[in-house]
């Protein structure tokens, strides 16, 4: 299914309800690690209501800082 | 010390009127992480609260704003909970020579009472809930998390217990946010050079003297847990992970125990952080859990950080100012108090005693050049020793009656900043430091010389007991018997 941050079709259930109550599904991208809840607000499940601020896009993968470079192993 | 775990704080919190139990059914988002923000908001004695029916984690316990008041920070310390800050700064300064404590080991540790080593799902197992709406997902946001220096793993000192921010990303996987000048980033940079993983523990629910020390920067060879058995004046219960030669505290509610993976970074963030800003999203280690232990009906302990006043300012605010005075006290002993409790002490007001002309810059920049105080203290303001650095009436006073000019304000460019905060993230975390002179001037500075205080009354302290005492009783004033002045029968025979 896609990722309502970054879109890619990368995002699949993760998670039930342990209780068995079914009262809700976790989603989870493999892309960008959004994770969310179907009982989650509209602004967090619904892409097109997402916040734009908050999206990411091929801009932002490519520019994205590494806060720890991989070091070269001795 | 009336509590030996978390378990047992929480019961001296019920007792003492601090902690309320909420068991209406709650989602998880955004109600949990919404109580959580509300608890913290509710002033010096905001209650923690017990939560144990979130939808879909029915019977799930979770703890939050354990830490979140200055009335529960007091009853920490098993002082009375009406201590005032500054009492609890001092409290702190003196039990902080008792270090080194005392650890002890026990087998058959309550924290390893139930194991899951199979078909991991972090997700199912913790009560996890989104703490900000754009959160990028479910944050452990008060774990201590344990690692050893790889190149000395046999140093009990330097086995690191941090409190770090942490993503659940997979099933079994995790984003771990550890800054490279952290005691935990220093590990994992020494076994990544190797190629090896880093075994890390990751300890939910713990005793709260231990998150404070978690939380406070100290030296690298210096252990957490025996500072946290030194300010507890009691030895500190540890036992071995299962899989890992790493030690954790016996009575903590669950630990993951898992390694950081060299060679490999995850998109991680963004999360609401300190400065009541959304950090950005950035690539960061990677943690791959092999094995859960935890207490039989375990409690899930978070903590809500964001815009002023919450749990996590509350938990970082004396454990930031105290080894930042420890620091400067050590080659400037007239210091005689620091209040670094602002936003991990992006700003710091220093008291002490003035010497000599130019002293306050003195103490400036030493605060400016301690380990903390050179990432964060970006605002330094230096008041005399008659100011109380925890009492805003008395330091915005200073600042409007003793800062002169520019001469008493020094702005330092392209420093060293937290690349959280959001001036300094665009730079990349490149800051500024701000100094602020708001002391007397000694000679030969003159232009303060023919200023004359006001020296109040040598009976103000007795009137101001007679008032407190009065108000308390909310009995009637009778001003000319109860006078601290009228210390004989009254005139007249009076019965």
């Amino acid at each position: 299914m896609k990722c309502v941050r970054c879109w890619r079709d990368s995002a699949s259930v993760i998670a039930k309800a342990p209780d068995g109550s079914g009262a809700w599904e976790v989603y989870h991208c493999t892309t960008c690690h959004f994770t969310w809840r179907d009982t989650d607000e509209e602004e967090v499940t619904n892409a097109k209501k997402y916040d734009a601020r908050f999206r990411l896009d091929k801009r932002d993968f490519d520019q994205m800082r590494v806060a720890y470079p991989i070091q070269p192993t001795k | 010390m009336p509590y030996a775990d978390l378990r047992e704080f929480l019961g001296v919190l019920e007792r003492e009127g601090q902690l309320v139990r909420y068991s209406a059914e709650l989602l998880p988002e955004p109600d949990v992480g919404a109580l959580s923000c509300a608890a913290g908001e509710l002033g010096a004695t905001a209650p923690a609260v017990l939560l144990d029916n979130i939808k879909g984690y029915k019977g799930k316990k979770v703890a939050v704003n354990v830490h979140g008041s200055w009335a529960n920070h007091a009853l920490m310390l098993d002082m009375p909970k009406l201590s005032s800050v500054q009492s609890q700064f001092f409290e702190l300064v003196n039990r902080w020579e008792r270090y080194p404590g005392q650890v002890e080991w026990i087998e058959h540790a309550p924290c390893q009472e139930v194991v899951i080593d199979r078909d991991i799902n972090l997700y199912e197992v913790l009560p996890l809930f989104r703490i900000h709406r754009y959160d990028g997902g479910y944050y452990l946001s008060k774990a201590c998390c344990v690692s050893k220096d790889p190149e000395d793993p046999d140093n009990f000192d330097k086995e690191n217990v941090g409190i770090y921010r942490i993503q659940v990303q997979g099933p079994d996987t995790l984003g771990y946010q550890v800054a490279t000048f952290h005691d935990g980033g220093v590990h994992f940079q020494k076994a990544e050079r190797r190629n090896a993983p880093l075994p890390v523990a990751i300890c939910l629910g713990n005793d709260p003297m231990l998150s404070f020390m978690a939380a406070t920067p100290i030296p690298y060879d210096q252990s957490e847990y025996k500072f946290a058995a030194a300010l507890k004046g009691a030895p500190f219960a540890l036992t071995k992970c299962l899989d890992f030669d790493l030690d954790v505290p016996a009575f903590t509610e669950y630990v993951l125990e898992g390694e950081v993976l060299p060679g490999e970074r995850v998109v991680e963030g963004p999360f609401g952080e300190y400065p009541g800003t959304y950090s950005g999203v950035r690539k960061q280690l990677l943690i791959k859990i092999k094995k859960i232990a935890h207490r039989r009906d375990p409690i899930f302990e978070n903590l809500y950080i964001g815009r002023f006043w919450t749990e996590h300012d509350q938990l970082v605010a004396l454990s930031t100012s105290l080894p930042l005075y420890k620091e400067v006290k050590e080659s400037i002993p007239e210091v005689k108090a620091i209040n670094a409790i602002y936003q991990h002490g992006l700003t710091a007001i220093v008291s002490t005693r003035v010497r000599f002309a130019g002293f306050a810059k003195r103490v400036a920049f030493r605060v400016a050049s301690t380990p903390h105080g050179a990432t964060f203290c970006r605002n330094i303001i230096v008041v005399d020793e008659d100011i109380d650095p925890f009492n805003l009436q008395e330091v915005m006073w200073a600042l409007s009656c003793r800062v002169r000019d520019q001469r008493d304000i020094i702005f330092i460019p392209d420093t060293e900043g937290s690349v959280i905060n959001p001036v300094a993230a665009k730079s990349g975390g490149m800051d500024r430091k701000l100094i602020i002179d708001a002391t007397t001037h000694a000679a030969p500075e003159e232009e303060l010389e023919d200023i004359v205080l006001i020296e109040p009354s040598e009976k103000v302290p007795a009137f101001k007991t007679l008032l407190l005492n009065l108000q308390k009783a909310g009995a009637p004033s009778t001003p000319a018997s109860q006078s601290p002045a009228c210390r004989g029968p009254r005139a007249g025979g009076a019965k």
